[in-house]
């Protein structure tokens, strides 16, 4: 083989390598359309935190119970009555909040965070409560009882809120990327973890909140495992370039 | 005079239980759902919000709360919001606040698993199956949404929006007695998730509150008579 053709059997298995790559990792759509996990709710808590101000360098924690699972978690029951599903953010340390002046209306807060890591649990008994002023005795603790079934590190965090919502509502979301915990392989995609986009509405509606918390959340993750362009075989593939 | 106070006090409760006045009002989770929006008509193309663009919501609603009564085992259910015209678009650098008219309605319907429409959104709303496979079933609550505003940032992809949420009808209305029936609702909206289909706006997650009811003590006429004597 001369050099001519192996410079030319090396360039069709770079493209062919590009190509089985770029075709692994096309985003069309995600493969799930609905939410893996559903939440209602969760409390978000950190020091000297306001529904308008974080101080920087604080870190804030998030505690929820999850209400549904959806595909490809489904097999787990939120509703079991000997089982609750739990789930604690930790690690989030604050940027402070940026402010941004709306007139005739008021002010948006905007807050990102860096870092972050999610643990989801499956407990035994349904024991996960809200205790006013945390950390407490119950949280995180009855959150984190039980069996890690998924974990992962949180991406890009952030919460928006406002000075003149009448409801007091605002929204907050991140993404996560999955590194580990019992049911690690459901939400992995050919051995590669998928991104899931945490997200959700935010208020801090007095009637709604418990003492000693920011927000409360109402949320969901989305599995955002991206599909490949087309369905093909290795040897399809090949015959392309050959 | 004691009798006097006592006769008053036993008029205000009801049947021998006194209300207690909790420290603040209370409210609770009727319903909570998620699902994507489109606008539809389209006065103004290719700037959501604008005004005169109609808003509307389609989606799932996996938890629903009693007094409401659901079987998810043999029963999907799905909202529609609809009814909601941008009357108002204010935009200051990357936040833009939406104000729409109405009143819109916030729609929840109940469809057999078995012989009911499976629910699809479709692309580029509406379609063939979309509102139409969200909204064949029995409408089991109908509420009005007044006040509704969307506030998102084009920065962030995201947003919120927020409305008061009246129930008015659907085959369980008669569930929630009338001191509850006017509450509010509100959602979290993004754009940054690959799966939002094509043709919609955002992804939407949202939930309805209703009053808690009041809570009440049981106690005796001779219980009451004693605190006054």
């Amino acid at each position: 083989m001369n050099r001519s053709v192996r410079q030319g059997v090396s360039m069709r298995r770079l493209i062919l390598s590009i190509t089985v790559a770029a075709l692994a990792l096309v985003p069309l759509r995600a493969a799930q359309a609905g939410p893996i996990i559903d939440w209602d709710p969760a409390f978000f808590y950190e020091q000297d935190a306001t529904p308008y101000n974080s101080v920087p360098g604080h870190e804030l924690f998030i505690v929820g119970i999850i209400s549904v699972f959806g595909p490809p978690l489904d097999f787990l029951n939120a509703s079991d009555p000997t089982k609750d599903y739990t789930f604690y953010l930790h690690g989030l340390i604050s940027n402070g909040t940026a402010v941004s002046s709306f007139p005739p209306f008021g002010n948006f807060f905007t807050t990102t965070y860096n870092g972050g890591v999610i643990e989801i649990y499956e407990g035994t008994p349904r024991d996960a409560v809200f205790d006013p002023f945390p950390p407490n005795a119950n949280v995180p603790s009855t959150f984190t009882n039980g069996t890690l079934i998924l974990s992962g590190t949180m991406v890009s965090f952030y919460w928006q809120s406002n000075d003149f919502s009448r409801l007091n509502t605002g929204n907050a979301e991140g993404h996560i990327l999955w590194t580990g915990g019992a049911y690690f392989n459901k939400v992995s995609h050919n051995e590669l973890p998928c991104p899931s986009l945490f997200t959700g509405g935010l208020t801090w509606r007095p009637s709604l909140m418990v003492d000693g918390y920011v927000f409360r959340h109402q949320g969901k993750l989305d599995l955002d495992c991206p599909t490949v362009a087309k369905s093909s075989t290795w040897g399809r593939v090949k015959t392309m370039y050959r | 005079m004691r009798r006097f106070a006592t006769t008053l006090l036993l008029v205000a409760g009801i049947a021998g239980s006194v209300a207690i006045s909790p420290a603040r009002a209370q409210e609770q989770v009727l319903l909570d759902y998620f699902g994507f929006d489109f606008e539809s008509p389209i006065v103004v193309p290719n700037t959501f919000g604008g005004v005169g663009n109609g808003y509307v919501g389609l989606g799932e609603v996996p938890l629903i709360n009693p007094p409401l009564v659901a079987d998810y085992a043999n029963f999907q259910y799905s909202y529609r919001i609809t009814g909601l015209t941008a009357i108002s678009r204010l935009v200051n650098g990357d936040f833009v606040v939406v104000d729409y008219g109405g009143p819109g309605t916030l729609t929840i319907y109940e469809d057999s698993k078995t012989s009911g429409t499976p629910l699809d959104y479709g692309s580029n709303p509406p379609n063939a199956t979309a509102p139409s496979t969200f909204i064949d079933g029995t409408p089991i609550l109908i509420g009005t949404l007044t006040s509704f505003r969307f506030i998102y940032s084009t920065f962030s992809g995201s947003g919120s929006y927020e409305s008061d949420f009246t129930i008015v009808g659907g085959t369980q209305l008669a569930n929630i007695p009338v001191p509850q029936r006017a509450g509010w609702q509100f959602a979290g909206v993004t754009k940054n998730t690959l799966s939002v289909p094509d043709g919609y706006a955002h992804q939407v997650k949202g939930e309805a509150m209703i009053p808690a009811p009041t809570p009440t003590r049981s106690s005796s006429w001779g219980q009451l008579k004693r605190i006054y004597r």
